[in-house]
C-alpha cells in the first residue's frame, strides 16, 4: 500500500510542472497548432450554442396574432333587456366562442354595459371618444340609442362594477371611478371607458369583442378575440 | 476506507476543506442568516419539486389539480410547507439583506458578492410572483393581470415584455405554461447556480465579520460543528415555524378564475404589499413613477451601492448616512405595506356589504372578502364550503336544477337551524321539494369527515351568504346533534 502523503505531494509536483508548462511558449509549431486548436473550440462550441439558441430563442417570442374582429349575437332575452334600459346602465350577458391556444374551442360567458343614450349627449359626456387625438374610436359611439361599455376597466384590466347607489362605475382593484356615461372621474385609470361596436341583425343585435392596451391615454387594438 | 475513497476521489479532503474554515472571532449567531436562507430555498426546492407530480400547467387543468393537491392530506400537507416555506424564505432574504447592509459588509473586496446576492433577491421576488398564478384561482388570475399589465405600461419594451410573459394578446393556458417554466425550472436554475457563485466568493473572500473598530481575530477551523450547529438550531426553529404555520393557517383555494367576475378584490402577496401601496398613493400621472421608476431605482442602488458608498470604514459612527437611509426605507416598506393591508381590506369589506349575485357566474367576491364583517366563523365556514360543498351546490350557492337544490333563497337553510345542522350531519336521502322543483339526490352524512366546528361554520356561512340572512350556529349546538 502507498503512503498517501507521498502520493499527495507527487500529485502536486504534476500540477506544478503542468502549470508551468503554460508560461513557455514552445515553438513556432506548437504556438500556431495551439492557437489553431483554441480557434476551433470557440468556433465548435458557438456553433452548439447557436443551434440551440436560435431555436429556443424562436420559440419563447409570444404566440397569436391580433385576432380577427368576432361580432357576438346577444340573446333576444338579452337584446329585450338592453331596450328596456333606461338612463341606469344595464349589464348584458352573452356567450362567446373562444379558443385559448391549443384546448378545445368553449363557450364562454361574457358580457358588457349597456347605456341607453344619444349621440348629442355622449358628444357632451365624452368629449375625448370623438375629439381626442388616439381615443377616439373607429366605428359610431351610439348606434340604435345605445352605448355598448368594455367590461375591462382601462387601468389594470380588473372588471368594475356599476353602483346604482352612487350612479356610477367603480373598479374594486385600484378604485377607478366613471360616470354611467363612463368618463373618468376618479382614481388611477388614464381614459374612459373603452365603447365597443354594436351592430343590428335581425331583429337582435351583435356585439363586437375588442381588447384595448391597458394604461395608456389612447385607444390601442390588443385584440378583437377573447 | 476513508484513504481508499480519498485516492480514488479526493472527496474527503474536499469535504475537509469545507468543514474547516477561519471565522471572525469563532462561530456566532450573527452569521446564521444565509444559512438560514439557504435552508428555507432546500425546503422550497425539495417540496416544489414534489408538487409537479400533481400539478398540471393548462388552464382546463390548473385549478382542478390544485383542488385535487388540497383535497389529499399529505399533498395539502406538501403544499402548505412549500406556502409558508416562500414567506419564510423572502423574509430571511430580506433580513440577510439588511444585515449586509447595516453592517456594511458590500464594501471591497466583496462588490461581486453583493451584486450576486442582490441578484438572488430579485430571483426570490420573481418566484413569489410567478407562483402565485399558479393556483389559477380568482386571486392567482386576478393579481397577475395586475402584474402582467404593470409590466405592460413599462416604457418602450412594456409591450413586448407584457406579451412575451403572457405568451398571446391575453391571459390563458399558455401564461400558465409560461409561469410554470419559469417558476420550476428557469428561476429555480438561475438560483442554484447564483447561490453556487455566492458561496464559492464567499469562501474566497471569508465572513466580512462584525463593524467594529478593531477587526475581531480569525478563529482557525471549525466551522463544523460549531457554527454548523447554531446554523442548524436557527434552521431548526425557522422549520418549526414553517411546520406550525402550515398546519393552523394552510393556505386557501379560492373559487376557480371567473374572468368575469365585476366584485373581486385581489390582493398581493405581503412582500408586494409595499409596491402594491405605492401604486395605490401615486397620482394617475405619476403612475410609472410608482410601478417601475421607483423600484428600478432602489434596484440600481442597490447594485452600486458599493461604488456610491466607497469608505472602507465599517464603523456604525462613520455611516450614519447609509443607516439612517436604510432605516427610513425600511420605515416607508413597513407604513406602505400596513396601508396596503388596510385599504384591501377596507375595500373587501366594502364589497362583501354589497354582494351582486345577479347570476350565477357573478359569485359572492370570496369567502375571505365576505369575512370582514360577517358573524364569526363565516370566513372558515366558506373555506369548508368551497372544499366540500361547492361542487355540487355551486360557488353561488345556485345548486344545479334537477339534480343539486340551491341553497341561496332556500327557506329550509335560513330556517330552523336545528332540522339543517341533521341534514349536515347525519345526511339527506330521499324525494324533496325546493323553490317548486323536486330533488332526489343523496346527500352524504358529513359527521366523522368534519368536525364539529367545521360543520358549525359551513352552516354559519350558508345562512349568510347569497342574501340569506340567518342566525350563527355555533359548535355547541352541532355537538347536540352529532354527539
Amino acid at each position: 500500500m502507498s503512503n498517501p502523503s507521498v502520493d499527495a505531494a507527487r500529485a502536486q509536483a504534476a500540477k506544478r510542472k503542468i502549470l508551468s508548462a503554460y508560461d513557455e511558449p514552445g515553438t513556432h509549431e506548437e504556438i500556431t497548432r495551439r492557437t489553431f486548436m483554441a480557434n476551433a473550440t470557440l468556433a465548435m462550441s458557438g456553433i452548439i450554442g447557436l443551434g440551440l439558441a436560435i431555436p429556443i430563442l424562436g420559440a419563447i417570442l409570444p404566440h397569436g396574432g391580433e385576432g380577427a374582429g368576432t361580432w357576438a349575437p346577444l340573446s333576444p332575452a338579452e337584446w329585450k333587456s338592453l331596450q328596456q334600459a333606461t338612463e341606469k346602465p344595464v349589464k348584458i350577458s352573452f356567450t362567446l366562442k373562444s379558443k385559448d391556444a391549443y384546448l378545445p374551442a368553449e363557450s364562454i360567458d361574457e358580457f358588457v354595459w349597456g347605456l341607453k343614450t344619444t349621440e348629442d349627449k355622449m358628444r357632451k359626456a365624452r368629449p375625448d371618444l370623438f375629439t381626442s387625438k388616439g381615443a377616439e374610436v373607429p366605428y359610431p359611439v351610439v348606434n340604435m340609442g345605445f352605448v355598448i361599455f368594455s367590461p375591462i376597466c382601462p387601468h389594470l384590466g380588473c372588471r368594475f362594477d356599476y353602483s346604482a347607489d352612487q350612479n356610477k362605475f367603480l373598479c374594486p382593484c385600484h378604485g377607478s371611478q366613471y360616470t354611467r356615461e363612463g368618463a373618468h372621474i376618479a382614481g388611477p385609470a388614464p381614459r374612459g371607458l373603452d365603447p365597443l361596436p354594436l351592430r343590428e341583425r335581425s331583429g337582435t343585435a351583435d356585439v363586437t369583442w375588442i381588447r384595448y392596451a391597458q394604461s395608456t391615454p389612447s385607444r390601442i387594438v390588443v385584440s378583437y378575440t377573447s | 476506507m476513508l484513504t481508499w475513497l480519498e485516492q480514488r476521489t479526493g472527496f474527503v479532503s474536499m469535504v475537509k476543506d469545507f468543514l474547516t474554515e477561519d471565522i471572525p472571532g469563532g462561530a456566532s449567531y450573527w452569521y446564521v442568516f444565509g444559512s438560514a436562507t439557504l435552508f428555507a430555498m432546500i425546503v422550497q426546492i425539495v417540496t416544489g419539486i414534489f408538487l409537479t407530480f400533481w400539478y398540471a400547467p393548462s388552464a382546463s387543468t390548473a385549478y382542478e389539480s390544485t383542488k385535487a393537491i388540497y383535497d389529499n392530506a399529505f399533498q395539502h400537507a406538501v403544499l402548505s410547507i412549500h406556502y409558508w416555506g416562500a414567506s419564510a424564505m423572502i423574509a430571511l432574504v430580506f433580513l440577510h439583506l439588511l444585515q449586509v447592509l447595516v453592517w456594511g459588509a458590500y464594501k471591497s473586496p466583496r462588490e461581486l458578492q453583493w451584486i450576486v446576492g442582490v441578484l438572488l433577491f430579485i430571483v426570490t421576488l420573481v418566484l413569489g410572483l410567478t407562483g402565485y398564478l399558479l393556483p389559477w384561482d380568482m386571486n392567482a388570475y386576478f393579481a397577475s393581470q395586475v402584474a402582467i399589465n404593470i409590466s405592460g405600461t413599462a416604457p418602450i419594451l412594456g409591450p413586448f415584455i407584457q406579451r412575451l410573459l403572457q405568451d398571446g394578446p391575453v391571459m390563458g393556458t399558455l401564461t400558465i405554461n409560461r409561469f410554470f417554466g419559469l417558476h420550476v425550472w428557469l428561476m429555480p436554475a438561475a438560483l442554484v447556480g447564483l447561490v453556487g457563485a455566492h458561496l464559492f466568493i464567499f469562501r474566497h473572500n471569508g465572513p466580512a465579520g462584525p463593524p467594529v473598530e478593531d477587526p475581531r481575530p480569525l478563529r482557525p477551523g471549525r466551522f463544523w460543528p460549531d457554527q454548523m450547529f447554531m446554523d442548524t438550531v436557527i434552521s431548526f426553529f425557522v422549520f418549526i415555524i414553517i411546520l406550525f404555520l402550515a398546519t393552523f393557517a394552510p393556505p386557501f383555494l379560492d373559487q376557480k378564475a371567473d374572468p368575469t367576475n365585476v366584485t373581486f378584490v385581489p390582493y398581493p402577496a405581503w412582500y408586494f404589499l409595499a409596491l402594491f401601496g405605492l401604486l395605490n398613493i401615486m397620482p394617475p400621472s405619476l403612475e410609472l413613477v410608482g410601478t417601475i421608476l421607483i423600484p428600478t431605482v432602489v434596484i440600481i442602488v442597490l447594485l452600486a451601492l458599493p461604488w456610491l458608498d466607497r469608505s472602507t470604514l465599517r464603523t456604525f459612527g462613520s455611516r450614519a448616512p447609509i443607516l439612517w437611509a436604510t432605516t427610513l426605507v425600511v420605515f416607508i416598506v413597513v407604513v406602505l405595506s400596513i396601508y396596503s393591508q388596510v385599504s384591501i381590506q377596507a375595500k373587501q369589506a366594502a364589497a362583501a356589504q354589497n354582494p351582486v349575485p345577479k347570476t350565477a357566474a357573478a359569485a359572492p367576491a370570496s369567502a375571505t372578502a365576505v369575512a370582514n364583517n360577517a358573524p364569526g366563523g363565516v370566513a372558515a365556514g366558506g373555506k369548508v364550503f368551497s372544499t366540500n360543498c361547492s361542487s355540487c351546490h355551486g360557488a353561488a350557492g345556485a345548486g344545479v336544477p334537477g339534480a343539486f337544490p340551491p341553497l341561496a333563497g332556500n327557506p329550509f337553510v335560513t330556517g330552523n337551524k336545528t332540522q339543517v345542522i341533521r341534514v349536515v350531519v347525519n345526511g339527506l336521502h330521499g324525494q324533496i321539494s325546493v323553490k317548486g322543483s323536486t330533488y332526489n339526490g343523496q346527500m352524504p352524512a358529513w359527521k366523522g369527515n368534519l368536525s364539529n366546528s367545521d360543520i358549525a361554520n359551513v352552516i354559519t356561512f350558508i345562512r349568510n351568504l347569497w342574501g340569506n340572512k340567518a342566525s350563527a350556529v355555533t359548535t355547541a349546538d352541532v355537538s347536540k346533534i352529532a354527539k
